[in-house]
């Protein structure tokens, strides 16, 4: 944590022209996709983002992977599936997201129209049947480990961990705290849940933080940054005042001034962290824009009576956004690092699980170093914040020209 | 240049302005508002109790006031000239005055004292830090030059990278966990900067009667291991790679192509040439690691119980003790700007290709 | 290029650092030892000033030696426990005693600090009148011989004892103890608390040097508590500062007490908290060279240093307790202690009867039942808290004087009942959704407010809402920070809130459950009001006669508890290690038998064939 504030602020202060003396005179288009290129074939970065993508997927389908509820299950000669009922809505709009990804992005030839036009009636589906539905309202998880206690249950179909993250194991008050075990992987912790279970679900909150923070700050970054490139002069001088105050004030600092004054809330918490840390991309986007302004093509759309907004963001930004992508990955690791000190710091959820969080009780359960729960969460924080550096890095060097030649 | 320099420093002024004016409006506009966590003992207080504090507080800090006039308030204290209140309207040149940061609402005392006391805490560990990770980052950064492409150069990178993806809360935790527990190995003490005994030791560390006594200085260095260990660790990754990437392109340069065709040895060439000029940007990147490391202690002094400036800030947020709050922001905010300029001013001595007054 | 940064100039510029390192470090070295020097003459200077004393004391002796300092008077002796303790055969001074704060101590100063670990300290230097003895919860005499009160009980005559000084060898009279009540009653001064506390006082008038008159404004039952619990601070040490001066002086510390800092004005936050014992104490003598007290605030390195020996006193967490008992290293080095006090206070849920003026499900009387009854308080005594605590029964401890009715059961955990409790209030599941609903459809939601960044709460709020939701009521969980929760507490927003009380020997519910305190702030925030237990609460606290007011409390706790405004949650144990070398540690009604929040004597010791520190 200590140096990613660093690490952008010299990023951003080395000097502009470095980056723009080289690339000027290639086709900008097939530089990135040289780029992407090298980026994927990179072993690193695609062990990073393997990571990722396991990661990803343990968020997705976290309810399938570790649930109290039986996945199917026979009682009296009726067979029915608790978990399927208690899916919340969040459950749903994820797989439902996930389906429209993939249709967006597998099939290449058809129509963009096409798509928008199935992506629209999977969110129609998804806004109408979340109405519809109707979980329950409250969650005694050990309903099922009761019935079957009882011999009620003719056959059950559980999910790989047979365990939901807030399942508190009230039915058996001496499994707190315990060790890794055949029943529980990694342990449980000091409420008496699965560990294991609350890293997965909690895959989604680092996930989500991550990528929503990230977003908001490089479109806050995109717009100042954009502006105050293409402007220039008095703008550009009150934008770099701007950034300056942003810069001069660590972010941590601001952020737990933010959080500690206005509440625990994971929305603003995402929110805030974008807030904080927009200051990189805004200078990238604005040393490129700086560039980019004179550039043949530029000036033929400002001569050509373009509006600003299609100036802005159809011809310059498509060819400036490259170094903004990998700030962009980096800060995504730094977001999910920011939400765990900030969680660390006692300033994080309560009920629901997450990584930060996690590690917080490692060290406040009584004093006692339970390590089981300090390694496990601390483990999946530290492989995702790599996994996106390794990517961040990759996709650096292979946009950085002056490597090709060398290295 | 002068001119330049001159320019720079009359812009810290609205930026100083900038970084206040968005604590203080990010406070003064919070539900709950300032100070309020002091109108309890511990979450106890009788009603009466209650609300002697809270007017105490109204009179003595305005709290009652708009918050845009309350600004103004802070403003005028802190700033060394302005409005005077009667009482030393008599001394001194009219309109200046000594600049007051106010008293710390949950410690009743002055801020600047308490400043005083933290910020040399935080020093100390940055100035003991930052001598190992460049040192590491050199040395490491020069070999995977010297190496690019092979095992060395692409393993220890992704070491590094890796450290630098290692959560300090993670790292922190594991080292006091195992190596300063009793359960598993005793090395190193786990809190604080002292011994409890420290004051009563002599400063050097002596043999005196029979026994070896590792003295005050020695102490002081032993408590430092691990929140130095975690402090560093995480910078190498960063500057060894720039370290790299200067040697890379130094190599490349034609000078070198001369030295090396002068018939230098190698080693010569890297080291008598190539080293000095790859220097440059580590130089000036060493300003902008200062203000991240002074934000970057709060975790590790938190883990290790240590009471520097990262503490102050924690918990002075965590209170809403807005005089504090405000001027760890002002000093944080003050020693982040001086450092970019001297940055500037370093790549200019630095690099004498470089002018600003262009 | 030559101008250039190289090899050598980075050389020369590390010599340059570590000379100038070098230089500094050798005048801090010089500093410590002056500081030393300085500390050495002081001592010097005061053992000639107390020589020539002494030498006059026993030129005057006959006149000194009538019945001065005789320790114990008609109402009793101080140093009682002091004195069984000097009596054992391993009885010895000397060692020190080190302990542990969980925090930084911003001030020692008296007054204007508030937290309980400055009043710890402070209980040791400075001294009050009279003090409570934890076993007998009687007042015993400190730097007062006797008090007759008025038979209307508003008036306390205090005589002083004499030939007491303070730790710089001035004597203490009763002008000091007029000044400390004027310096507390100074608006300069910042003590608003203190202020408010005193503010059941008319005067302290001193009559001669040994006689001090305190009046109260009306009969109120804790007035010699009040009276003779203030500290008495040195009018020649405190009064030569001016209010300002005093209120940003964070080290003044001076007093009668047992033991004194090395220097009383020199002390600053982060430093060691150390105490040394005060030669010329007019008592026996404190048992104890020096008292530690460190500051460590992390929880994992708290439990470190005191597994590696380095503090003598630890209060565990249920946790650590547990961990620690089947610790076979720490069993054989240390003593452990399970200890109930009525100090602890309780832990309770409010449930708030009236929001933006309308009365909320929570009004009813049977409602608030059902949820006790819902509220399995054993289990989380036994899950949550390990065991370590017992299930409340009302406000009033069993352990203090008896407060509470003969025979009060807590409510049982009975879910059946509160299910027909709850039916009768018009809850059942209407739709199948698990869920209880009123006749109009509403569901039984409500989010339970706690103070956030606390341990115990959250495990406790997070077992109150699977047992809830067992009911089919859906409580979430609303964590607040201080502030926020305060402002909520005021304009009563919130539907239920879980906070915890502090107690004493005899508690007070004035504050909590009497109606007038539902406005302005005050501390029912449920808005609960009854006349019947307004009238014997306002009853039972002008009755300064203990025997009739018992009666008065025991039938406010029977109302209390048919009521139920709070489901009285838990009582919790304080879990102490305490080293093996230390004896003599007894119990008493208030925990063990000494208190380090109150003025007493510290009967603790250490054998000494087992002593560490002195050397």
């Amino acid at each position: 944590m200590t140096l990613d504030a660093a690490v952008s602020s010299a990023l951003a202060a080395a000097p502009p022209d470095a980056q723009a003396s080289d690339s000027g005179g290639r086709p900008v288009r097939s530089l990135r996709r040289q780029a992407i290129h090298d980026t994927l074939s990179n072993k690193r970065a695609r062990a990073g983002l393997v990571w990722i993508s396991i990661v990803a997927f343990a968020g997705v389908f976290a309810p399938f992977l570790a649930n109290s509820y039986p996945f199917l299950i026979k009682i009296d000669g009726r067979i029915s599936s608790p978990l399927l009922r208690h899916l919340s809505r969040l459950d749903i709009v994820l797989l439902i997201a996930l389906a429209a990804a993939i249709i967006i992005f597998s099939r290449r030839h058809v129509r963009v129209s096409v798509k928008w036009a199935a992506f629209a009636t999977i969110i129609a589906a998804a806004a109408l049947g979340s109405r519809l539905f109707h979980a329950p309202g409250t969650n005694v998880y050990d309903t099922y480990r009761q019935l079957q206690r009882d011999g009620k249950i003719q056959w059950a179909v559980y999910a790989p961990v047979r365990f939901s993250p807030n399942d508190r194991m009230r039915d058996q008050p001496a499994l707190r705290l315990t060790p890794p075990s055949r029943h529980h992987l990694m342990g449980t912790e000091a409420n008496g849940a699965d560990v294991l279970s609350r890293i997965i679900h909690a895959s989604r909150i680092a996930l989500a933080i991550g990528l929503i923070a990230t977003s908001i700050a490089v479109v806050i970054g995109v717009v100042i940054g954009g502006l105050m490139g293409y402007f220039s002069g008095r703008v550009d001088i009150i934008g770099m005042r701007l950034i300056e105050v942003f810069e001069a004030i660590p972010s941590l600092f601001l952020l737990i001034t933010f959080v500690a004054f206005y509440g625990r809330n994971l929305y603003l918490i995402m929110a805030i962290i974008g807030l904080v840390s927009w200051t990189g991309d805004a200078r990238f986007i604005r040393a490129e824009f700086l560039r980019l302004r004179k550039q043949d093509f530029v000036q033929a759309a400002i001569a050509g009576g373009l509006p600003l907004r299609s100036i802005l963001f159809r011809h310059m930004l498509p060819n400036g956004i490259s170094p903004v992508l990998v700030s962009a990955s980096f800060g995504v690791a730094s977001a999910i690092l920011s939400e765990s000190v900030l969680s660390f710091l006692g300033l994080g959820l309560v009920d629901e699980p997450s990584w930060g969080q996690m590690l917080n009780q490692a060290l406040n359960v009584g004093g006692a170093f339970t390590w089981w729960i300090a390694v496990f969460p601390g483990l999946a924080i530290f492989l995702t914040v790599f996994g996106y550096n390794l990517i961040g890095e990759s996709m650096r060097d292979a946009l950085d020209p002056r490597l090709h030649g060398i290295a | 240049m002068l001119s330049y320099l001159l320019r720079r420093l009359l812009l810290v002024i609205p930026t100083l302005l900038g970084i206040t004016a968005v604590v203080f409006f990010v406070m003064a506009l919070a539900p709950g508002g300032v100070g309020a966590s002091l109108l309890t003992h511990e979450g106890q207080m009788n009603p009466q109790q209650r609300r002697a504090m809270e007017q105490y507080l109204n009179q003595r800090y305005g709290l009652d006031k708009p918050p845009v006039v309350q600004y103004l308030r802070w403003l005028n204290k802190v700033s060394p000239f302005g409005y005077r209140d009667r009482a030393d309207a008599k001394r001194g040149l009219p309109w200046f005055k000594s600049p007051d940061l106010g008293e710390s609402f949950s410690r009743q005392r002055p801020v600047t004292a308490l400043i005083s006391e933290s910020l040399p805490i935080t020093l100390l560990l940055n100035v003991v830090t930052i001598p190992i990770i460049y040192t590491i980052a050199i040395l490491t950064g020069i070999q995977a030059a010297k190496r690019r492409g092979q095992l060395f150069d692409v393993g220890g990178g992704t070491i590094l990278l890796g450290l630098w993806s290692l959560p300090t809360i993670l790292s922190g935790v594991l080292l006091i966990g195992f190596l300063s527990n009793q359960e598993y190995l005793r090395l190193f003490p786990t809190n604080g900067l002292h011994d409890i005994q420290a004051d009563a030791m002599t400063f050097l560390p002596t043999t005196a009667g029979g026994s070896f006594q590792r003295g005050w200085l020695l102490d002081t260095l032993w408590h430092l291991v691990l929140p130095v260990v975690c402090m560093s660790y995480g910078g190498f990754a960063f500057l060894s790679k720039l370290q790299r990437g200067a040697v890379l392109e130094n190599i490349s340069l034609d000078y070198v192509r001369t030295a090396r065709a002068k018939g230098l040895a190698e080693k010569e060439v890297l080291y008598r040439h190539v080293f000095r000029n790859s220097l440059i940007p580590l130089i000036t990147v060493a300003a902008n690691l200062l203000p991240a490391l002074l934000a970057g202690t709060v975790v590790v002094e938190t883990i290790f119980g240590i009471s520097g400036m990262g503490r102050l800030m924690v918990e002075a947020a965590f209170v809403r003790d807005r005089e504090l709050v405000l001027s760890d922001a002002l000093v944080i905010g003050l020693v982040g700007l001086i450092a970019y300029l001297l940055a500037d001013i370093c790549y200019v001595v630095a690099d004498p290709r470089v002018s600003y007054d262009a | 290029m030559e101008n250039r940064f190289g090899l050598k100039d980075l050389i020369q510029i590390v010599l340059l650092i570590a000379l100038i390192v070098s230089v500094w470090l050798s005048m801090k070295q010089r500093d410590r030892e002056f500081v030393l020097l300085q500390e050495i003459q002081q001592q010097g200077v005061e053992q000639t000033r107390d020589f020539v004393s002494i030498r006059r004391a026993l030129q005057d002796a006959p006149r000194i030696g009538a019945g001065t300092t005789t320790q114990a008077t008609e109402f009793g002796d101080p140093f009682r426990y002091v004195k069984e303790a000097e009596s054992k055969p391993d009885f010895a001074q000397g060692d020190w005693l080190v302990d542990n704060f969980g925090t930084k101590v911003p001030k020692l100063t008296p007054l204007i600090s508030s937290d309980a670990y400055a009043q710890i300290v402070q209980a040791r230097v400075l001294e009050s009148l009279a003090y409570q003895d934890p076993t007998t919860l009687e007042y015993l005499p400190l730097l007062a011989r006797s008090w007759p009160r008025s038979p209307d009980g508003m008036v306390y005559t205090f005589q002083l004892r004499q030939g007491v000084t303070f730790s710089d060898g001035e004597p203490f009279t009763a002008e000091d103890i007029v000044f400390t009540y004027n310096w507390i009653m100074n608006p300069k001064v910042q003590a608003p608390r203190e202020r408010a506390y005193y503010e059941k006082l008319a005067s302290v008038e001193k009559n001669g040097d040994f006689e001090v008159v305190f009046k109260f404004k009306e009969p109120y039952f804790e007035s010699l508590d009040l009276a003779s619990g203030m500290p008495i601070l040195p009018k020649h040490f405190y009064g030569k500062n001016t209010p300002e001066a005093f209120n940003e002086n964070v080290g003044l510390l001076m007093g009668t007490g047992p033991y004194r800092l090395k220097n009383p004005s020199a002390w600053r936050p982060g430093d060691q908290i150390e105490l040394v014992r005060n030669e010329r104490y007019w008592g026996e003598p404190a048992i104890f060279d020096r008292l530690i007290f460190h500051q460590v605030e992390t929880d994992a390195a708290e439990l470190t240093m005191f597994k590696n020996g380095e503090v003598d006193l630890f209060g565990a967490t249920p946790e650590q307790y547990l961990l620690l008992r089947n610790d076979q290293k720490i069993l054989a080095r240390t003593q452990h202690f399970e200890v109930s006090s009525p100090l602890r206070g309780y832990t309770y849920v409010a449930w708030n009867q009236s929001r933006k003026g309308q009365r909320t499900r929570f009004a009813d009387k049977r409602i608030r039942q059902a949820m006790t009854m819902l509220t399995d308080r054993q289990r989380i005594c036994d899950e949550v808290l390990l065991g370590y605590a017992t299930v409340a029964s009302g406000p009033f401890s069993a352990l203090g004087k008896p407060q509470a009715a003969p025979g009060l059961q807590p409510w049982p955990f009975d879910p059946e009942k509160a299910k027909s409790l709850l039916k009768d209030a018009g809850f059942e599941d209407r739709n199948g959704d698990g869920v209880i609903e009123d006749s109009q459809g509403h569901p039984f939601e409500f989010k339970l407010s706690f103070p956030a960044k606390n341990e115990t709460y959250e495990r406790v709020i997070l077992f109150l809402k699977d047992t809830y939701a067992r009911a089919g009521i859906k409580m979430e969980l609303d964590p607040l920070d201080w502030p926020i929760m305060i402002k909520r507490l005021e304009e009563r927003d919130f539907d239920a809130i879980s906070l915890a009380w502090t107690g004493g020997a005899e508690t007070d519910i004035y504050q909590m459950f009497h109606s007038s305190q539902m406005k302005d702030n005050g501390d029912d925030c449920m808005s609960y009001q009854n006349p019947e237990l307004d009238k014997l609460i306002e009853q039972a606290r002008s009755t300064v006669d203990e025997e009739k007011r018992m009666p008065l409390w025991q039938k406010c706790s029977l109302i209390l508890h048919e009521d139920q405004p709070y489901t009285f949650l838990y009582n919790t144990k304080s879990l102490v290690f305490i080293d093996q070398r230390i004896r003599n540690i007894g119990r008493s009604k208030l925990g063990l038998n000494y208190v380090s929040r109150f003025n007493m004597p510290n009967p603790w010791y250490v054998p000494k064939a087992q002593q560490k520190w002195t050397r």
